[in-house]
């Protein structure tokens, strides 16, 4: 068999000679036997014959060049469709008008949208993509959503003081993880819970009640039915109930994820300034962000959710996810931390999975593949922009 | 003749051009071997797709990279092969690292502007000519003074040149290693 680049010369030879006219039907034929002689001429003639046609945009870059003009290198920033050079605003410009837009990228405008009107508080939407957006009565400030998270705690360990004296403990501990650990715990009540990295649950199981205090990290509770006794997970202000269902409650400070794959959990909030707060539904498949103004949720396929906690099996999984993003989560479970340099770097947008595990092996696939250079210290990795 | 396979194979396969080449680099010890490498990949999946039409396009091209590559070294047509870190990851980076697709039209004819801006002087005078303002060839000729066998000739070299730098361009035409990249082998092109 003749090498690769005969073939492709053999190839660009026909299809030049095809596009210079003169084309006889006799000419097709021996094309035709050329093409059905081996699979390796057809695919080398496909690839060049696609790239041609495509080429047939160029056309688009002439408005404004004389005829019979060729422009010079790299003349097309005065072109209307500015190929290169590419200045921010036309960059705007094309997020707004580029035709295919996918639903992800569309629900991410929504959720931009949303955001921009509600100025006055950050949106923590850096994991999720395509949500929707419930905003809340009142923003409130993210010192009286501590002094409520506070007060919250307060309470809980007050009603599970109660609870205690009322109903008799069945059990009562507390659980945690180191950073880079994850701990999968069986409950008194047949209930599973896996600890994420850096992570800390209460636990008070009664007789009539189940109870879970997430203090800080991540949880993925696989709870066993038992419809007499809720199972609530109690994280800051906010209260996620489950009757038998799988789902998993992650605190990130002020900011709430709750990522549901089986059955249906409710999610509620505490009052705020007196006035009770809408109780939102999550069926299997829902991804949840309750940050401090308002709840977000999004309703996806279960396959989708399943990703969210697919580090339960030792991976992250980024799809289009900011690097920015991305590298927060590999910060979740080590300890030599990845700091990004410079915003640029942030913004690239990521996707695979990956063994939370092996920041390294992360960070020198990034290099490989993406304008990133990293810069090794002994307790953190920096990324710049290459 | 099967034109919905065709058509398949430039959407779903040739999209992925510059991540399969950049990947057959990093783990393929042999440079001059990719070229080669990547004609077979692409028959082993465009008769694969004949048969079956994958579900995952990217997924099924790079396992059939590795696969052809295992191969090879099993028949010893390769001595060594250079082992990239952990083979397991690399796995599933090249899944999805980059999104090809997502290009819109206006990065599409960015790409294809500079593609065709690394055309030697010649070759893209005669494409401009011939492609954009789709001169007859003969035209082209008596502008450029040159014979019609020429200009066929350049546009040849054109079409392997263009594709070679459009499915083979990254994401970012910022990168100066990647550019570095695509001029070294430019510069062998038009050597050989």
């Amino acid at each position: 068999m003749a090498g690769s680049r005969q073939i492709e010369r053999a190839a660009a030879a026909w299809l030049a000679r095809r596009d210079g006219g003169d084309w006889s039907p006799g000419d097709q034929a021996q094309l035709d036997a050329w093409l059905a002689q081996s699979t390796a001429h057809r695919v080398a003639w496909l690839r060049l014959q696609a790239a041609w046609n495509q080429s047939d945009r160029l056309k688009a870059l002439a408005a404004g060049v004389a005829p019979g003009e060729v422009p010079a290198r790299g003349a097309w920033s005065a072109s209307p469709y500015a190929p290169r050079g590419e200045a921010q605003a036309s960059g705007q410009d094309d997020r707004a008008t580029a035709e295919p837009l996918d639903p992800e990228e569309d629900a991410r405008a929504v959720v931009a949208q949303a955001s921009a009107a509600a100025p006055a508080t950050a949106v923590t939407t850096a994991p999720l993509i395509g949500l929707t957006f419930t905003p809340r009565a009142t923003p409130r400030s993210p010192r009286t959503a501590r002094y409520a998270a506070a007060a919250a705690i307060a309470l809980v360990a007050m009603s599970l003081l109660w609870g205690w004296q009322r109903y008799g403990v069945v059990e009562h501990r507390s659980y945690r993880t180191a950073i880079g650990a994850l701990d999968t715990i069986g409950l008194a009540d047949g209930s599973r819970a896996t600890l994420s990295s850096d992570s800390r649950i209460d636990v008070a199981l009664s007789r009539a009640q189940r109870h879970v205090a997430l203090e800080h990290g991540e949880a993925f509770f696989d709870v066993a039915k038992d419809p007499g006794r809720p199972f609530a997970v109690d994280a800051g202000a906010r209260r996620v109930i489950a009757v038998g269902t799988r789902f998993s409650v992650r605190r990130d400070g002020p900011d709430l994820r709750v990522v549901v794959t089986e059955g249906t959990v409710r999610l509620e909030s505490e009052p705020v300034d007196g006035r009770t707060q809408p109780t939102t539904l999550l069926p299997a498949g829902s991804i949840a962000l309750a940050g401090a103004n308002g709840v977000l949720v999004r309703s996806g396929s279960i396959e989708d959710a399943e990703r969210f906690v697919d580090w339960r099996n030792g991976y992250l999984v980024f799809r289009d996810t900011a690097l920015s993003a991305a590298v927060a989560e590999f910060n979740r479970y080590n300890t030599r931390r990845l700091v990004i340099g410079d915003a640029a770097v942030g913004e690239l947008r990521v996707g695979g999975n990956f063994r939370w595990s092996n920041a390294e092996v992360f960070v020198g696939l990034l290099e490989q593949a993406m304008p990133v250079r990293a810069e090794r210290l002994p307790d953190r990795i920096v990324l710049h922009s290459r | 003749m099967d034109t919905a396979l065709d058509a398949w194979f430039a959407d779903e396969i040739l999209v992925h051009e510059a991540a399969l080449v950049h990947y057959l680099r990093r783990v393929w010890a042999h440079i001059d071997d990719v070229h080669d490498l990547r004609q077979e990949i692409y028959v082993r999946v465009y008769e694969a797709a004949g048969r079956a039409r994958p579900h995952q396009p990217k997924s099924f091209l790079f396992a059939t990279a590795r696969h052809l590559m295992t191969d090879r070294l099993r028949r010893g047509r390769v001595v060594s092969i250079e082992p990239v870190g952990d083979f397991e990851s690399l796995n599933v980076l090249v899944d999805e690292v980059t999104p090809e697709r997502r290009l819109g039209a206006r990065q599409n004819l960015r790409r294809l502007a500079d593609a065709f801006d690394l055309l030697p002087g010649r070759c893209r005078e005669v494409v401009w000519l011939r492609r954009v303002e789709e001169l007859p060839q003969k035209e082209v000729a008596a502008r450029m003074g040159i014979t019609e066998k020429t200009v066929e000739k350049q546009v040849a070299k054109g079409m392997r040149l263009l594709a070679e730098h459009y499915y083979g361009a990254t994401q970012s035409p910022a990168d100066d290693a990647q550019d570095a990249d695509r001029n070294r082998e430019h510069g062998r092109k038009q050597t050989d």
